[in-house]
Order: C-alpha cells, then structure tokens, then sequence
C-alpha cells in the first residue's frame, strides 16, 4: 500500500514537473556532500572530482547548487550533527560518505523524514530510506587472486597486504582473498597490515621479508602496492608480481619496470570519482526517477595495455580516476534494476 | 648494539649497573624479539636487522624531541608531531620538486617549518595559557589542513640523490640509522653534560624549586618544544625521502609511536628523568616485536594483546628498576 502510494506520489510529481518545469526537472535543486574525512590523495581526488562536476552541473542548469561539507575529525557524531545542519539549511539532497555505517542512521532518517533524498556511497548507511551505493570489496579481493591464477596455474606462495586492523572493507577484501585461494594452487605464506598507506605497508613488509619462503605474487588493498616494491626491492630476492591500486605511484613503478624488464601486473581499484556517480544518483532520484536502493560500483580496472593511457591522464601523486556522467549513472541504475 | 654506552659502570660490578640502567629492558626486549623472529627468518636476519635499524631511525628520531618534551614534568606531551612531520615532509617536497640543487634549501625547508610548528605551540602554551596537550593537539589540526591545502595530497619524489642516501647505507648500517644515532649522541651530550640539559630535568622535577634557583624557565621550555618540531619535521623529511613522496597520512602512527619509545625505554612518564639510549632500545624493539608476530602469522586481534601485554611488561620493568636506582 505505501509502496503503492509512494510511487502515485511520484508519478503525481512528475506530472506537475514536467508540465511546470521542461528544461530540467532539477534545476531548483540544492544537493549537499558529507564527507567524514579528507585526509589521503584518493579523498582529496574524491573531492576535486565533485567539485569539477558539481560546478559543470550548476553552469548547466542541471542543479542550483552542489556543496561539499568535510568533517574535520572522521567523528559520526561530528558527521550526525553536520547532517543535522544541512537538514536545517533545506537541502533537497545530501550525499554522504560516511564515518560510520550505523552511527548516523538517526541523523539520516531525520532527513528522510524532513523529505530529503539521502544517497550514501563508499562508507555506506544501513538507514533503509538511505540509497546505496556500495563497493562489493570481497568482489575486488576475488577478481586479484584470479588474476594471479591466470598468470601462474600452477600456484605458489603469496604475501597479502592487509588495511587497517577492525575496519569492515579490510576484513571485507581479505575474505574475498581467502575465499578465492582456497579455489587455487596458492598459499598465503604471510600477511601483514599496511593500513592502507604506503610508508606503513614498506615497513610492514621489510619486517616479515625475512621469514618468507619465495613468493610469486603479493595480493594488496590498494595504496599499498609500492610501498611492498620499494620493500622487495630493497632485498636481493626476484620481484613477485604485485596487485597494484591504481595509486599514481604505482603506476609509474609498474611502468619503469615494465619499459626495463617486461613486468606484467594488474591493477585496480574505486576511482575517487564515485563521488560524482552518487551525484548524479541523486538527481536521478530528485528527478522522480525511479532507483534501486542498493546499486554496486564499477571497479576501475587497468590492464598491462592500458597503463600507458592511465598514467598519462593520472596526476602525479595521485590516484587514477574517472569522472561519471549522467549517462554512466543511468546504465549503472539500469544494471542494478 | 646501538647505544652509545658512555654510560659510567662500577667497575666491581657491571652486570649489576649495567641491570640497574631503566634502558636495559628496551634493549633486552628489542634482543628476544629479534632472536625469536631469526628464528624463522634463519640466514634472513641480517636483512631484518637492517631493517630494523631503518624503521627505528624514524621512531628514535621523533622519540627524541617527544622524550625531552615528557622530561619537562606532568602534562607535557607533543600531540603535534604526526602534523608537523606531515607538514614539513610536504612543503619541503614540494619545494624541491624532485630537484638535486634544491635538496639543502628543502631540509632548510623542513626546518623551518619544524621551527615555525614549534614556536607556534609554545606560543599557544605561554601566550594564551592553554594547556600543552590541547595547545599542541589543536595546532596540528591547523598544520594537517595547511599540509592539505598546499598540495592537496599529491605526492611529490624526493630528488633521486636524496632517495639514494635515505634508503642506502654503508657497512651494513643504514644511512638513516646513522643521523638518528647522531642525533641520539647529542641529544645526551646535551641532557648529561651541557646546563641545558640540567635545566630541563631541573623543572621536571620541580618547577617551582627550579624558577626560584633561577633556571630560565620559559626560555627552557621554548626551546625543547621547537626542538620537538624540528626533530619531528626532520623525521618526516627523512621518511618522506625514504618511501618515495610525502603522504598527508604520514605521520599518523608517530603520535603513539613517540610516547611509547619514551616509555618503554625507561624515561620518566612523570618528566625530570630522561633515558637517551632507552629510546633506541624501545624504537627497534616497537618495529621488532610487529616483525615477530607477523612471522610467526598471527591474527591482528592477537598481535595486538601480546603487543600491548609485552609494552605493559617491559614497562613495569623499566620503571621498577628505574625507583631503585
């Protein structure tokens, strides 16, 4: 019945917009993003990206406005109360990134309530009035180990980077890893946590080298990847092949060696761009559209061809990335219907 | 090992003297952990010895600054370290832009800013009478945000010379081990045998007694903690050339990592008593002790109960042994 309702309310709206309103449904619309946290180069990409089609989106009358809201303290309280604000200052829809999956719900359903469309994306709300737009990280732990076995079918040993000990996406990626090895000829001879940061990946790698038996490949979570070369590297033992994540540092490794000796690795990760995706996620619901609640993330992947074009268009010290358009918004609607 | 052992022994009995030095305990831990992990890392140890010495530079480097800081009595801490590390790791590369003729003005560079940090924070501490914790823990929010603001996280490459010395070594010890060593040296030639050093246990111990007798104390005061931002911003120089670019996440784990080295290696959590060689013990002890548990393949939950069971251990050790002296 309200399901049912809903939808008539919709439909109704969309009837009064489109005969009101025939540019664009939209462009009275103010969205707002609440982002927890800015402190790494994927965050500040993650930002950057925003702004550029946020701004894009207002000169082109697609929006009224495009906001970006930054917690200085990763903090869900601070992020709870940072929603509370925007409720008050009336915008019709907030993105956010959040700090916490639960923590935050009751700040979330208090702009559901206040009749705001709330789109999460990367760090997710659980709040079901909330859209989602999520990683599937065990997806991204998976697709590496079947890239190793593709390279080497007769197995071997592997070294796996962990993120940060206690956080979701790292016992979420390492449980794809596992999963997939067990469906191979790997073994995981050791695993260490880089905290998802080169320099802490570098050392904790320096620090168990010397207890490994010889390794083929080195399953990673991203922003690890060189980090685990300059370890390697630093040792007399041959060069595994590392999974890499897309980190402008990596790339630029992967490609010297690849220009020196032939290396063939691959590499993936979330473009910081997703950002924009959620964007236009909610336009899309702004417009009346109607949008599954849970749509997935494309992964930004980059193959041994690729990576010359990637490096190129990656600044440097940054991290690879695409931007999403209106169309790649409604193809990722379309696949999740 | 890596002390400087210039410490005067009873000659009668070393091995008692020698057990009664607070720093003994970090040393010891540091040599236990390192012989469990050669177990397993067999003809590896010498690789895990030098990466210890690596990995410990940085930790003993920032562990320093942050030591002479917690000498100064109750309620002196640096929190700004991992800031001020990021901060001049990243104005200093940027500077430099992966030029070789930039690389003496980009350590003047780190300098500077470890300078400018430091008169900041004691400026908030004596100016405005807020105290150090939250002076030095507000200020880094404002070195954080300039360290984004500069660059916005792009990672710059140190000048190749420059990654060159960082990450090579001579004689089998890294060049980076080497500055912290020296610095370590002087840093107790200062403590033990210049006024200064005097000066700075003096008010730990007692401020009051200390004013009356009239040490300079503010004067004292200023130039340890700009002494901890330089320390902490030549750290993040030296890491930053080290692992290939300076990362706005850089120095996060260096906010613990300097109170626990001075701890664990015997100072005085209280202040008035600093421990220079404890701090090397304890820096490669804290690298040593994760390189264990993670070749002998335990769980994160694990190897952080036994990580905090063993600090508590060498800890109560090292103080025990401290009050006897």
């Amino acid at each position: 019945m309200t399901l049912k309702a809903i939808m008539l309310g919709a439909a109704a709206g969309i009837t009064v917009f489109a005969t009101t309103n025939v540019v664009a449904d939209t462009s009275d619309k103010r969205i707002a993003l609440s982002n927890n946290y800015a402190g790494n180069s994927w965050r500040q990409a993650m930002l950057e990206s925003w702004q550029k089609v946020g701004e894009a989106a207002v000169a082109d009358g697609k929006v009224a406005s495009a906001d970006a809201f930054t917690t200085s303290e990763n903090q869900a309280t601070e992020q709870a109360a940072q929603i509370q604000n925007m409720i008050l200052q009336g915008y019709d829809a907030i993105v956010i990134n959040a700090a916490s999956p639960t923590a935050i719900n009751g700040a979330v359903k208090a702009a559901c309530d206040a009749g705001i469309t709330v789109v999460s994306f990367d760090g997710i709300v659980q709040e079901p009035c909330a859209w989602r737009i999520a990683v599937d990280f065990q997806q991204m732990g998976r697709e590496q180990v079947k890239y190793l076995a593709e390279r080497y079918p007769e197995g071997g040993n592997l070294l796996e980077i962990r993120g940060l000990a206690g956080v979701f996406v790292d016992d979420e990626i390492s449980a794809g890893i596992h999963d997939e090895v067990k469906n191979s000829n790997f073994e995981i001879v050791g695993s260490v946590h880089g905290d998802w940061a080169q320099d802490v990946a570098q050392k904790a790698v320096a620090g168990i080298l010397p207890s490994l038996p010889e390794i083929v490949g080195v399953v990673t979570q991203g922003g690890d990847g060189y980090g685990a070369a300059q370890a390697i590297g630093a040792t007399d033992r041959a060069m595994p092949t590392i999974v890499m994540g897309n980190r402008q540092d990596e790339l630029q490794w992967w490609s010297d060696e690849k220009a020196a000796n032939g290396y063939e690795t691959t590499s993936l990760s979330i473009a910081p761009g997703v950002s924009t995706l959620a964007f236009w996620v909610a336009q899309q619901v702004l417009d009346g559209n109607e949008v599954p609640k849970d749509l997935t993330v494309p992964f930004l992947a980059i193959s041994q061809d690729e990576l010359e074009d990637a490096l190129k268009t990656t600044p440097k010290g940054s991290v690879a990335n695409v931007e999403y358009s209106l169309e790649d918004a409604k193809a990722v609607i379309a696949s999740s219907k | 090992m890596t002390n400087n052992a210039s410490e005067p022994m009873t000659a009668a009995t070393p091995v008692r003297a020698l057990l009664s030095k607070p720093w003994i305990w970090a040393f010891l831990a540091a040599a236990i952990t390192f012989g469990a992990t050669s177990l397993i890392a067999g003809s590896g140890a010498g690789s895990l010895f030098y990466a210890a010495l690596t990995f410990a530079s940085f930790s003993a480097i920032v562990g320093i600054g942050q030591m002479l800081v917690i000498t100064l009595g109750p309620g002196n801490v640096d929190l700004s370290i991992p800031a001020s590390m990021t901060l001049a790791a990243t104005l200093a590369l940027k500077f430099m832009d992966s030029e070789t003729a930039m690389i003496l003005p980009g350590l003047l560079v780190a300098i500077g800013v470890g300078i400018g940090c430091g008169v900041i924070n004691f400026g908030l501490i004596l100016l405005l009478r807020i105290p150090p914790i939250i002076a030095t823990l507000s200020a880094s929010f404002l070195y954080q945000s300039l360290a984004i603001w500069s660059n916005r996280g792009l990672r710059i490459k140190p000048p190749e010379p420059l990654a060159e010395f960082a990450t090579g070594g001579a004689l089998g010890i890294p060049n980076i081990a080497v500055v912290g060593i020296l610095l370590a040296i002087l840093a107790w030639v200062v403590l033990e045998r210049a006024i200064a050093g005097r000066w700075i246990s003096a008010i730990g111990q007692n401020l009051r007694a200390a004013r009356l007798s009239g040490v300079p104390v503010n004067a004292v005061r200023f130039g340890v903690y700009v002494n901890s931002a330089v320390c902490a911003a030549l750290a993040g120089f030296l890491l930053a050339s080290f692992s290939g670019g300076a990362n706005l996440n850089m120095g996060t784990e260096y906010m613990l990592m300097s109170i626990a080295v001075v701890v664990i290696g015997g100072s005085s959590i209280g202040g008035g008593n600093s421990n220079v060689p404890g701090i090397w013990g304890a820096a490669l002890f804290m690298f040593l002790i994760v390189s264990m548990l993670n070749s002998y393949g335990l769980g994160a939950g694990i190897r952080l109960i036994l990580t905090g069971v063993v600090i508590v251990g060498v800890v109560a050790l090292a103080s025990r042994k401290g009050y006897d002296v």
